[in-house]
């Protein structure tokens, strides 16, 4: 039987470990006391050892990226980024709901490690309960001495804010988020300069997802050694999976990176009866598309799913059966990338607004046969050259769609009507 | 200072320099839309890519810098075809406004498509619309549908005048630039955006309609608008001139100019000039040809003198060369031995002020150069003496080297009242004055080339010596002050116009009136 491995996720049925006393029975804190003993450096050794990347979407490793930081007295700042924008991913969401303490102990450890004295947790506008939990969780940690000044003694400062987002989806690229925090429009900045050498305000920024800060708890209270046991070389650890889509029981699961696709969809009680799986996007929107044959190869780790041209992103994993129409889905997708594009790259802003609508030309039976080469050629002429990936975002699904289901598109260019649902789509 | 290769061809630039920066330096040619060398950097447009050797992904030149060995280049088949699609992206929601845009003739869309374009396009789909005429403020108007959302617009107003009217609303290809609740573009130097506009976007409100630019010459020179001597360039046709764009120059007013000096090119036209002599005695009024007018002028110059050496006087503005100027008070000084020379200063209050960019409140090119000529020659009368003996009627005959720019001189009228204290009075101008026809003195104009008509220097505020060259002669009958001062005294004046004048290229059939917005 496919099990969980439960490390984030273990208390999320227990509702007493949303508050602070619950949090601490079951052993809240504890980490965090140790680790405010511990040389600074230390911590972010044993980050890096434990090869944890980060789960925000790139996969970048976290300790590495801490080492940016200018190894000078200059304020820093630490940015929690729960703008949890990209569709399919809902895991964040559910550790804030449940788990708020967790997240803010792996922040203030994390603060600690970098010797930031000032973070906060950017959450997107919709998500109501988080912002509610986040912040009833941030007022009883300082009443609790957790935040502030000489936090248990140990003479370090932190303090720490919520700050809600308006729900774009590029407040989630970092420099996105920072514009936004700094009070400007929402939208990403030139690089270089890094965030890690000049981010919020100006100053030297970390910017970490939900899952990543709070893994660094867990890190810290096991050891790298302990965290590297689970998962596979490359790609160390759990990971929270946010499973959905046409599976007979969609939800967050915790499993170990390497993870076999068919485990994980089998782990989310299969598909419904009488379905045949067609496709998977397995990392978020800005995932290409796994066919069959892909999935039946792919394991869910960073590694393997760049073997098969894919990503791990954020662990939205997108389970698509054979009901559904692959056109119908792009011109989704397409609709989505059109809308959240920021607009200040040209071949950005104008590309996804031409994609979207070739896409939906078809999808409404008006495409030319050479639409659908032009889709691919608009897209890779829209990849590797903006000021942040949201372009490569709305490119990648696009040319994987037409490359791996090339005859639905020419069906409908055809035929004029959806080769699996038969009648025309929006 | 490091070496880079670029496009084969070696060179030193800065320490700290772009990419960018090293092919301006070069020459060579780099498509780009959002760089600006007087904006800060914003990377959007994405057409200035190169090739950096041992970089698998193209570059942006705006934003890479410089490194000692770099090898980079923009003409391999990689980046031809990757800039050629960055302008298709720019086209493919862009109006085909060309026939009916100002900015054609002189587009970076045009241009670049020429260069890299040339394709059929293959978008089938239905362009984006958006606003054509949005009334930005009291100087430009924005189409939306041109705008290519380059920012340089928005950056100017952020980082040049920091009045921050301008900004890019909404989001992805429905992104377009406004202003805010209540807050127009209205800042002195507004039309600069319009230079830097890539496109058709931004327009004149002072420009648009009137002109095709392929019908215009353009020739270097400075504005004359204020004592800071900005570097410009005239637009002109056989008409006149229509427009005034800043020149860079380092030391002087770097990218930009203000939109006051942008009129200057207003009092060199025909409607606003003296267009012959004028002769105004016993209350009659009559046109001559200015050479005529200048040699009456100086029979009672010279007939005054001999009654009464003090009887004369002469006041000089700094709106002349320094060759003029020169010609002028070394004719009074010394051929007629006359040093009752004044300096009308306008605007007095405000004279010596700055508005921390370029705009000064002495609104003369010349002011430093004049006050030196008067220095050469030991004169410094004041200006309450002159005011003193214009009201005891002690002087009875006055030579005004008066303002080619009128508008400049708040202080016009008021003073045309003190000078008109006179038995006669001598006015040199190039502007028409009708003030001076219901006078009862004896007046004498002659009309004056401007400075797009004759060659001189000019000594700004910093004390820089700024040479010109004449551009085109708009008033034929109009003379230097130089060729001026020669009649006054009585020599033979070959009077010879150094620009032509120019001549019909062609019947230009979009010469219009200025419109409505
Ligand atoms: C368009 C776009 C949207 C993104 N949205 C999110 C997001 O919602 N949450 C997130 O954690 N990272 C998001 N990222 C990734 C962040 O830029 C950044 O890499 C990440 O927050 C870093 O944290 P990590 O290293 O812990 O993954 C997004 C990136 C892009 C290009
Ligand atoms: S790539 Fe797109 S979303 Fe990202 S900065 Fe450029 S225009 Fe904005
Ligand atoms: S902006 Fe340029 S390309 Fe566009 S309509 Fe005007 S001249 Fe033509
Ligand atoms: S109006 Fe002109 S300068 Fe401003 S963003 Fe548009 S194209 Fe650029
Ligand atoms: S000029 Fe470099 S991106 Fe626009």
């Amino acid at each position: 039987m496919i099990t969980e491995t439960k490390l984030l996720s273990e208390h999320y049925d227990n509702p007493e470990f949303k508050g602070i006393e619950g949090y601490k029975k079951l052993g809240g804190y504890k980490v965090l006391g140790d680790a405010l003993k511990m040389d600074k450096q230390k911590i972010i050794d044993e980050v890096k050892a434990s090869g944890l990347r980060g789960r925000g979407g790139a996969g970048f490793p976290t300790g590495v990226k801490w080492g940016f930081l200018p190894k000078n007295d200059e304020t820093r700042y630490l940015l929690c980024n729960a703008d949890e924008g990209e569709p399919g991913t809902f895991k964040d969401r559910k550790m804030m709901e449940r788990a708020p303490h967790q997240l803010i102990e792996g922040m203030i450890i994390s603060a600690f490690a970098i010797n930031s004295p000032k973070s906060y947790i950017y959450i997107r506008g919709e998500y109501d309960s988080c912002i509610e939990a986040c912040e009833k969780a941030i007022e009883e940690a300082y009443k609790a001495g957790y935040l502030g000044k000489n936090i248990l003694g140990s003479g370090f400062d932190h303090d720490m804010d919520v700050y809600r987002g308006a729900g774009a989806y590029i407040c989630g690229e970092e420099t996105g988020m920072i514009s936004s925090l700094e009070g400007k429009k929402g939208q990403p900045k030139l690089k270089p300069p890094f965030p890690a050498v000049q981010g919020y305000l100006g100053k030297p920024t970390i910017v970490n997802n939900v899952e990543t800060l709070a893994a660094v708890k867990y890190i810290i209270r096991d050891g790298a050694d302990a965290y590297r046991k689970h998962g596979t070389e490359k790609s160390a650890g759990t990971k929270l999976f946010s499973v959905s889509g046409n599976v007979q029981d969609p939800k967050t699961v915790e499993v170990p990176l390497g993870m076999p696709l068919m485990d994980l969809i089998e782990l989310c009680g299969g598909l419904k009866p009488g379905r045949k799986l067609k496709a998977v996007i397995p990392g978020g929107s800005s995932a290409p598309v796994l066919n069959v044959e892909d999935c039946a190869k792919a394991k869910m780790d960073y590694e393997s799913l760049a073997e098969l041209g894919s990503m791990l992103g954020s662990g939205a994993v997108i389970i698509i059966d054979d009901s559904n129409c692959m056109v119908d889905i792009l011109a989704t997708i397409m609709h989505f990338y059109h809308h959240e594009s920021c607009g200040q790259c040209t071949p950005c802003r104008e590309g996804t607004g031409w994609l979207n609508k070739i896409v939906h030309s078809i999808a409404k039976g008006d495409g030319r046969l050479q639409d659908i080469d032009l889709i691919t050629k608009v897209a890779e002429h829209m990849m590797g050259r903006t000021i942040c990936a949201l372009s490569d975002a709305a490119a990648l699904p696009a040319t994987s769609f037409v490359s791996k289901f090339r005859d639905e598109f020419e069906f409908f260019v055809r035929e004029g009507r959806s080769k699996v649902k038969g009648g025309l789509n929006a | 200072m490091p070496k880079i290769t670029i496009n084969g061809q070696e060179v030193e630039v800065e320490e700290g320099s772009t990419v960018i920066e090293a092919y301006k330096k070069l020459d060579e040619n780099i498509a780009h839309y959002c760089w600006h060398p007087g904006l800060s950097i914003a990377g959007v447009c994405r057409l200035c890519m190169v090739e950096v050797e041992g970089h698998p992904r193209l570059q942006i030149a705006c934003n890479t810098t410089v490194q000692d060995g770099m090898v980079v280049n923009n003409n391999s088949e990689k980046v031809r075809d990757t800039v050629k699609w960055g302008l298709d992206f720019h086209l493919i929601n862009h109006p085909l406004d060309c026939p009916i845009c100002d900015q054609a003739g002189e587009c970076g869309l045009q241009e670049q498509y020429m260069e890299y374009g040339k394709y059929d396009p293959e978008m089938a789909e239905r362009k984006v619309k958006k606003r054509k005429v949005v009334d930005l403020g009291p100087t430009v108007v924005l189409d939306s549908e041109r705008c290519i959302l380059c920012s340089r617009c928005v950056r100017f107003t952020e980082e040049v005048t920091e009045t921050n009217e301008l900004g890019i609303f909404n989001r992805g290809d429905r992104s377009e630039i406004g202003t805010f609740k209540d807050k127009p573009l209205d800042n002195k130097y507004s039309l600069n955006t319009v230079d830097i506009c890539p496109v058709g976007a931004l327009t004149s409100k002072d420009f648009r309609f009137r002109q095709r630019v392929w019908y215009l010459k353009e020739a270097d020179t400075i504005c004359t608008g204020c004592s800071t001597g900005c570097s410009v360039k005239v637009y002109y046709n056989e008409e006149g001139a229509w427009r005034v764009k800043p020149r860079h120059n380092p030391d002087i007013n770097g990218y930009w100019m203000c939109d006051e000096g942008r009129d200057v090119y207003k009092f060199v036209n025909k409607d606003v000039r003296l267009l012959t002599g004028l002769q105004r005695k016993d209350g009659q009024n009559q046109e001559l040809p200015s050479v005529d007018a200048a040699k009456l002028a100086g029979t009672v110059v010279r007939d005054e003198l001999e009654k009464d050496k003090n009887g004369v006087a002469l006041v000089m503005t700094g709106q002349f060369t320094v060759e003029e100027t020169q010609s002028l008070v070394g004719t009074f000084a010394g051929d007629l031995g006359c040093k009752q020379v004044y300096h009308w200063i306008n605007n007095e209050d405000s004279f010596d002020s700055f508005d921390g960019l370029l705009l000064r409140g002495d609104r003369n090119p010349n002011t430093k150069g004049l006050e030196k000529v008067l220095n050469d020659q030991a004169i410094n009368n004041t200006w309450a003496d002159l005011k003193q003996k214009l009201e005891s009627g002690a002087i009875k005959t006055l030579v005004v080297a008066a303002p080619e720019n009128p508008s400049l001189f708040p202080d016009l009228d008021e003073k045309i009242a003190l000078f008109s204290k006179v038995q006669n009075l001598v006015w040199l101008s190039a502007a028409k004055n009708e003030a001076l026809d219901g006078l009862n003195t004896n007046v004498w104009q002659v009309p004056l080339k401007t400075f797009i008509e004759k060659s001189g220097t000019y000594v700004n505020f910093q004390g820089k010596e700024q040479p010109v060259k004449a551009v085109t002669t708009i008033i034929e009958d109009a003379l230097t002050l130089t060729e001026v001062a020669g009649l006054l005294k009585g020599s033979d004046v070959n009077v010879t116009d150094e620009a032509q004048k120019m001549t019909s290229l062609k019947y230009n059939y979009f010469t219009q009136k200025r419109g409505n917005l």
